[in-house]
């Protein structure tokens, strides 16, 4: 007799899967490419349906899943444009999540990780590998439509003013922007969530936003931000105006 | 007053002209090749068919010498104009648009890779991954059982066998690698050997970007430790430059750090002017290692 599945849809994406485990639940993820694996996860089969191990150290996106972040994952049928695509690891998730109707554009600089990222999109039917510098949007502005978000995964200091290029040319009306942050590439001698502050704070006036979402322990000094294209609702994103500690804390102490 | 615009999209080519009402989509001759690319007929004639006080805007630099190329002028489309303007436009999901990106990146990833530093930078991965598989091979072999089984000793001579082979190989990657470099890096070359001179290349990913380079980042290129003031490393691949292994230990630090000074010069040399300053470092980096030798610290 089949034992029964342990994977469990999820009421956020229809694609995700959640299976119980010992320690903490794993996502996976109903796939539209086909084996090998992208980056030796594992794949399974969850009620007729063939999933892949979405790991949240192998991936932000799944990092930010596994802390606890609550925001909409790219939706079936979307175009999102994802910057700093390196072998495909997590921009083949991504494709995944949007579906066949959706679209991918994966924009890679550097040569041999895009020679790994050629090969995954050859086997994933909606990923289009893009070789560009992402600096440069004007490069590859004639072949990457409006797009409904832009994940942006580039351990750049630069990293939110490439962000805001990208946006202004190809961010739609309401369009989003998730971005994972990695604060030791924009500076040593900062604390890392001092970062991340900057971080929304730079964005704030054009995005409202959740986060930032702290990756540790799976990506260290790593950040995550939520944005959606709009006015702030109230005060600004969420969790910056929100004293991270309480009242007495390190940040407010008289000198 | 009101612009013409052309804009790109993948295969396609969509023109905007204000005397006309929406947008008319042609299939843009698909270059694939990664170099320019030329406007097709119909666009040639719809902009010859404009009136010249009409002006063309452009969305990339790319379309702007395709479309000048035709004897209009163009200018660059700013950011908002073109996201909206894109706005009103559906896009296709025929393959089409898939299969023009892989024939492009295909294309593009060739190019980039035809470049000497890339080819060099290829070489200097391989040889130090044979490099280690081969000294994997040789060690384990030291540990396998001399046994008098006949099997066993059967599969000891293929094995042996192999490792020759494996060798020659080796040696035929790493004469390629002698070429290759001598060719793109003659100065660094002669300071520092070939294997260390294209490793550093490969760790500073571009001629250019090694040029750049100081020297106290240069002596630590490959170093798998974290620099601190007080027990940092002392080198990294430049552990594998020439006459490293004459010297002791303790001499091996401040040799480091003198060839990376000398090492820097060369590689401004190669990523710049490509005149020949090699002889002379080489001749400054043997007078000191001969110095480090009589255990002069100076």
């Amino acid at each position: 007799m089949p034992r029964p599945s342990l994977f469990r849809p999820t009421d956020r994406h229809p694609s995700l899967w959640v299976r119980p485990e010992e320690r903490y639940p794993t996502f996976w993820v109903e796939t539209l490419g086909s084996l090998p694996p992208t980056h030796g996860e594992r794949w399974s089969a969850a009620r007729g349906r063939t999933v892949r191990h979405f790991d949240p150290y192998r991936s932000k996106l799944a990092a930010a899943l596994a802390r606890g972040w609550e925001g909409e994952l790219p939706a079936s049928g979307e175009r999102w444009l994802y910057l700093g695509a390196a072998s495909g690891t997590t921009a083949s998730f991504v494709a995944d999540l949007v579906g066949s109707a959706g679209r991918v554009y994966a924009v890679e600089k550097s040569l041999r990780p895009f020679g790994r990222l050629l090969s995954v999109a050859e086997r994933w039917p909606n990923l289009l590998p893009i070789l560009a510098d992402a600096r440069r949007p004007r490069d590859y502005v004639d072949f990457v439509p409006n797009v409904a978000g832009i994940y942006v995964d580039i351990s750049q200091p630069d990293q939110v003013e490439i962000f805001r290029e990208n946006a202004a040319l190809f961010l739609e009306e309401r369009g989003r922007g998730l971005i994972a942050l990695k604060a030791s590439s924009i500076e040593r001698g900062i604390p890392p969530a001092e970062h991340a502050r900057r971080a929304v704070d730079a964005l704030a006036t054009e995005y409202r936003g959740v986060g930032p979402i702290p990756l540790s322990p799976f990506h260290r000094a790593h950040y995550f931000l939520d944005l959606r294209l709009g006015p702030p609702s109230s005060g600004g994103p969420k969790s910056v105006r929100r004293p991270t500690r309480g009242p007495g804390s390190r940040g407010s102490r008289p000198q | 007053m009101a612009a013409a615009l052309v804009l790109g999209a993948g295969p396609r080519l969509l023109i905007r002209d204000p005397g006309a009402l929406g947008w008319q989509i042609l299939l843009w001759d698909p270059d694939p090749s990664g170099g320019e690319a030329t406007l097709p007929v119909g666009a040639v004639q719809i902009l010859a068919g404009l009136p010249a006080s009409v002006e063309i805007e452009v969305g990339s630099e790319r379309l702007r010498r395709a479309v000048e190329r035709t004897g209009r002028r163009a200018r660059l489309a700013d950011s908002a104009t073109i996201r909206k303007a894109r706005g009103s436009i559906p896009v296709p999901t025929d393959g089409r648009e898939r299969r023009y990106l892989l024939a492009l990146a295909r294309a593009r990833l060739e190019v980039a890779l035809r470049d000497p530093d890339e080819v060099l930078i290829a070489l200097a991965r391989e040889e130090e991954r044979v490099e280690r598989a081969l000294g994997r091979e040789q060690n384990a072999a030291l540990e396998f059982g001399r046994g008098s089984d006949a099997s066993v000793a059967a599969y000891s001579g293929r094995w042996t066998r192999f490792r020759e082979l494996f060798d020659q190989h080796h040696h035929e990657l790493s004469a390629e690698l002698e070429r290759a470099a001598q060719q793109v890096l003659p100065n660094l070359t002669q300071v520092v050997g070939f294997r260390a001179a294209a490793r550093l290349l490969a760790l500073a990913g571009s001629r250019a970007a090694l040029a750049r380079m100081r020297s106290a980042r240069l002596q630590l290129l490959g170093s798998k430790r974290r620099p601190s003031p007080d027990r940092g490393p002392k080198y990294g691949v430049l552990y594998r430059a020439e006459r490293m292994e004459e010297l002791p230990p303790s001499r091996r630090g401040a040799y480091a750090r003198s060839l990376a000074a000398l090492a820097v010069i060369a590689a401004r040399a190669d990523g710049t002017t490509r005149s020949s300053v090699g002889t002379e470092l080489r001749r400054r980096r043997d007078r000191r290692v001969e110095a480090l030798k009589r255990g002069m610290h100076a």
